[in-house]
């Protein structure tokens, strides 16, 4: 384990990747002020607190940064099974003795911070895939059904606990991180046909059986949301009018009609997204998909210049979960896709999100940290 | 790790290179597509989207519901609802803010300055969606000029509210309490309070003190919102042209009007408590309950109006209000604690015959001084009282009997003794913010002051003084315990609570804490006989030849009690002697009156506080003698004239009230 600051012959300060730290702080910065604008309207009760919240889980988030920054990601490694069982614990838990919340249980109550173990999954699923997948040797023809037996029940045993609370929206999630971090470790062709056709036929088989009312309703709205514009389309609708009303410099700072005048429902989660693009326009919304590309752009780089396979996957695998994340949110708040409770990584309100991606950033700074030297 | 392990195998990850470029082409098709989207949203369909954002607002008008009536015992109204009008700006739709201003300054009486600096303060702070209040209780003069103005200026409106109304005005202000708008402090502490029970939001009007406090989950009601469309210029817009993807759909809430509570005070005998405090003048408080704990009338003086407090009160007033010497906001009966003084003799009465340090025959020497370690104790009266018994002692108060008392007790005895009686400890009665006041033995003053009981403090203790601090209320309970021979009550104002049709939501009973008579677990038990001894002291106090509160008689009523003085500063032995009345007013002592009627078989209980009045007899029996009288009025009207005519037969000489020094 290497902690000690003067290793080799540069300081921890050359060592660091600093723009990777310096986007994640624009980033942050962002989602402060749009926190800011989205708690304090005229009707918000008590949402005061979020925002003092948010600094707390800032600093925590920071702090884990750092440290993981500090340890060797081969320590990580080492953990990985542990990491995973013990997550599965929790959800499994979680599942049947959690917090019931919106029709689900997904929370365990730790005094003041409810814990999401879905949540943790994700990163949890990443470190683990990562340790699997960087043993095999991948130049070939890519991995066979032996090779991804393994894989795929690490993967099918939280996504069975997590449809069961039920979440479908972080099942399907980790799924895509899971299943994008093995696509990168090329597949075989016949294996991947077969998949598709797997899911082609099983898909019209889970839509009638195995999604919840709400679910289906969910899809469907998305279909044609002015079906039911006071349920489940209502949300989508109002998005859009946010957005669009934005137009090309916005309704400036804490001016935005709909967010202000709560037209917007969980305006400071799911739904900040929309804030920004009403009160900085165009011009916001492309700043901040700008900056998230910056940041994608620096985790490729990181991970092209990681030392071993291992460091490259973890950072192939957090990388597909932020942008996965910020895929289905922004997409979601513009109307691409429906409706579906997923915080956008680094801006939304949220102590869960906000910890697990920046453990997940720690660990690529780490990586970072030991890069290959040319 | 050394730096050569970097190097060690650089291949390895080289497996991966190629297939980065997956990555880039997969981010470059999702900015390019999130990009084209934003675009189409924000540019392309822009005008027509924020157009849409503009035209139909939906504005959600609160409907206020009226708080519960809190009515007497009888069903009388104590506290009401009326209606009114206030002026309010919604600063999104002003034009021009200079000429909104000035013209409504003008009409409203208030300088132009006043309200465009009240209105650009919440814009800056509450953003510019949140009304501003400019003036409550508009005058019905000022609502017809502003409904004028109100088609000149976009932003101005007139809304109805709810005022509350406290008819009893300063009567019970303390008790009853005022309402008020709820601070942006307050919020977040209230909300945790009362969660899961009530949300509370910004701009919503609580109980502040006093009942309306302790009611606000019963009393309070649900509001109720409408949702109505705006244009931008904040105008309501029913017209065909909105889309109507919301109207339709959105139902408008109705308000629920919060219960009603019922008191046990008596409208009553409540006025009659306040006409004789402002009759006499007099600061402090009084408490009349049955011997059950039901409370008739509870009254502190000086006091305030809660009409005033109620709605925007000026900052003067309110500066007048907390800077006021004799605390208009205090709830004396529960919030002032003195010394009680001689009220606590009859007390000390009970513990020593208990004990069987004197008996109803002993004899005790009760000279105007008292050496005690060399120190001199002083009697009130110079040349003291002769050789006496309990009963004289208590009728002519006497200091050096019970100095006697309470050395043979002990400062733990009479702890025991007294906090079984109530003293030292909170009633629990339904307000907040009640003080404990202090009833010390010797284990509490070597925890709290580090030193041990000195046996001369047994002496001060004895007669009220020293570390004593008592409450009105406390007094009032101790001594219903001694009139109904042995239950602690726990005293209580609220009867019932029942909804608008009168049913019976909460129902609160009288509640007998403990039995004197029984054996108490710190080992106190006094006997019938005990209480029977003592009332008689008491009963000499009014009806005795000597008796301290003789002068003020009720013609058919013979009532009980012992009056107190309790000094607010020490002075020395020559300055005891004294005159009172001839010290400025904050330095004069507080005189006590506490007792209950009739002196046999007892039904109510009354405490007098009067505050910087030198005497316990005149300065605090009056007020007891009306309150009395008031109660025999109403229940007993029949005993009263029956009581008068005798008194006329009679036609005794009249004597004149004398006031001595101490009592």
């Amino acid at each position: 384990m290497d902690i000690s600051l003067s290793s080799g012959e540069k300081s921890f300060f050359q060592k660091i990747d600093w723009s990777f730290v310096v986007l994640i702080l624009c980033l942050h910065g962002l989602g402060l002020i749009n926190l800011y604008s989205a708690t304090h309207g005229p009707l918000d009760k008590n949402v005061a607190d979020l925002f003092i919240n948010q600094l707390v889980w800032l600093g925590i988030g920071w702090s884990v940064f750092f440290i993981l920054t500090l340890f060797d990601y081969n320590f990580v490694s080492r953990l990985a099974y542990f990491v995973y069982s013990i997550n599965l614990a929790a959800l499994v838990y979680v599942t049947f003795y959690g917090k019931v919340a919106l029709g689900a249980q997904r929370w365990i109550d730790l005094g003041s911070f409810h814990y999401q173990p879905s949540e943790t999954m994700k990163l949890a699923m990443v470190v683990v895939l990562a340790k699997l997948l960087s043993r095999y040797n991948t130049h070939s023809r890519g991995l066979g059904f032996k090779e991804l037996l393994f894989p795929l029940i690490l993967l099918l045993a939280p996504f069975a606990l997590v449809v069961e609370q039920p979440d479908l929206g972080t099942a399907m999630m980790i799924t895509a991180i899971a299943v994008s971090m093995i696509i990168f470790c090329k597949v075989r062709k016949s294996i991947i046909v077969g998949s598709l056709l797997a899911v082609s036929i099983a898909l019209p088989i889970a839509w009638k059986y195995g999604l919840h009312d709400y679910q289906r309703n969910r899809v469907l709205t998305f279909i044609s949301p002015n079906n039911d514009p006071r349920g489940t389309g209502y949300n989508s609708i109002q998005s859009r009018i946010a957005v669009g009303s934005g137009q090309f410099f916005g309704k400036g700072y804490r001016n935005g009609t709909q967010s202000q005048l709560e037209f917007l429902p969980e305006r400071h989660t799911d739904f900040i997204f929309s804030v920004l693009s009403e009160e900085w326009g165009f011009i916001g919304s492309l700043l901040t998909i700008g900056l998230f590309c910056a940041l994608f752009y620096t985790m490729v780089r990181v991970a092209s210049g990681a030392r071993d396979k291992y460091g490259a996957l973890l950072c192939v695998g957090v990388l597909c979960y932020i942008f996965w994340h910020m895929f289905v949110n922004i997409g979601m708040v513009i109307g691409l896709l429906p409706i579906v409770g997923v915080p956008l990584p680094l801006v939304s309100y949220g102590g869960s999100s906000m910890l697990t991606t920046m453990t997940g950033l720690g660990l690529i700074s780490s990586v970072a940290y030991r890069r290959y030297i040319f | 790790m050394s730096l050569n392990e970097y190097v060690n195998n650089p291949d390895e990850a080289k497996e991966y290179w190629d297939r980065y470029r997956l990555f880039y082409l997969l981010l470059t098709l999702t900015a390019f597509i999130f990009v084209s989207r934003l675009w189409y949203l924000q540019i392309f369909s822009g005008s027509e989207l924020r157009d849409f954002s503009d035209k139909n607002r939906l504005k959600e008008v609160k409907i206020l519901a009226p708080r519960g009536l809190i009515l007497d015992r009888d069903g009388q109204i104590l506290v009401q609802n009326l209606l009114g009008f206030e002026a309010v700006v919604l600063p999104q739709y002003i034009e021009n803010m200079e000429d909104l201003s000035s013209r409504i300054g003008t009409v409203l009486g208030v300088p132009t300055e006043r309200v465009s600096q009240r209105i650009t303060r919440s814009k800056r702070v509450n953003g510019p969606f949140s009304p501003v209040k400019i003036k409550e209780g508009l005058s019905r003069d000022e609502v017809v000029r502003l409904k004028k103005l109100r088609l000149d200026l976009p932003g101005l409106e007139i809304r109805e509210t709810i005022l509350r109304n406290y008819p009893l005005i300063e009567n019970g202000a303390q008790l009853f309490g005022y309402v008020g708008e709820i601070s942006k402090k307050q919020l977040p502490l209230l909300n945790k309070t009362y969660h899961g029970k009530l949300v509370l939001s910004q701009g919503d009007v609580i109980g502040k003190s006093g009942l309306e406090e302790t009611l606000e989950l019963n009393i309070r009601g649900q509001d109720g919102v409408s949702l109505v469309q705006v244009d931008a210029h904040g105008r309501e817009t029913m017209t065909s042209t909105s889309p109507s993807i919301y109207s339709e759909s959105l139902k408008n809430q109705e308000p629920t009007s919060g219960s009603h509570a019922v008191l046990t005070i008596d409208k009553d005998i409540q006025e009659s408590a306040w006409k004789t405090t402002l009759q006499h003048q007099r600061i402090g408080g009084i408490i009349a309950m049955k011997t059950n704990g039901e409370v008739l009338a509870w009254t502190s003086s000086p006091s305030f109006d809660p009409n005033e407090l109620s709605t925007s009160i000026s900052a003067q007033t309110w500066s007048k209000l907390i800077n006021d010497p004799f605390k208009p906001l205090r709830n004396k009966v529960i919030q002032d604690h003195a010394s009680p003084g001689s009220t606590f003799k009859p007390l000390i009465a009970v513990a020593a015959l208990q004990e069987k340090v004197i008996t109803e025959h002993t004899i005790v020497a009760a000279p105007g001084v008292f050496y005690f370690g060399r120190r001199p104790y002083h009697d009130s009266i110079k040349g003291g009282h002769g050789n006496i018994n309990v009963l004289t002692a208590l009728e002519e108060s006497s200091n050096v009997f019970f100095y006697k008392m309470g050395i043979a007790l002990g400062v733990d005895k009479m702890y025991d003794y007294i906090s079984s009686m109530g003293v030292g400890a909170r009633t629990r009665i339904e307000l907040d913010r009640e003080v404990p006041g202090l009833m010390p033995n010797s284990k509490w003053k070597k925890d709290n002051i580090g030193e041990e009981w000195q046996p001369g403090e047994n002496l001060s203790t004895a007669i009220g003084q020293g570390f004593v601090t008592s409450t009105l209320i406390q007094l009032a309970v101790a001594y219903n315990s001694i009139a109904t021979e042995g239950q602690v009550v726990k005293p209580f104002v609220i009867r019932k609570i029942i909804d608008l049709d009168g049913k019976v939501l909460k129902e609160f009973n009288p509640t007998i804490l403990r039995n004197l008579q029984e054996k108490q677990p710190n080992g106190v038990q006094i006997s019938e006989k005990t209480f029977k001894l003592v009332k008689e002291g008491m009963r000499r106090v009014a009806n005795g030849t000597k008796g301290t509160a003789r002068f003020w008689k009720i013609p058919g009523v013979e009532y009980a009690g012992k009056t107190g003085t309790a000094q607010v500063m020490s002075f020395s032995a020559d300055q005891i002697y004294s005159s009172c009345t001839s010290r400025p007013i904050q330095q004069r002592h507080h005189g006590w009156f506490i007792g209950y009627a009739p002196a046999e078989n007892p039904e109510i209980t009354v405490a007098v506080l009067a505050e910087h009045s030198c005497h316990g007899n005149t300065g605090a029996v009056p007020l007891f003698r009306d309150v009395v009288q008031a109660y025999y009025k109403k229940y007993h009207p029949e005993i009263l004239e029956s009581g008068s005519k005798m008194a006329k037969v009679k036609a005794q000489s009249p004597e004149k009230p004398i006031s001595t020094e101490g009592e």
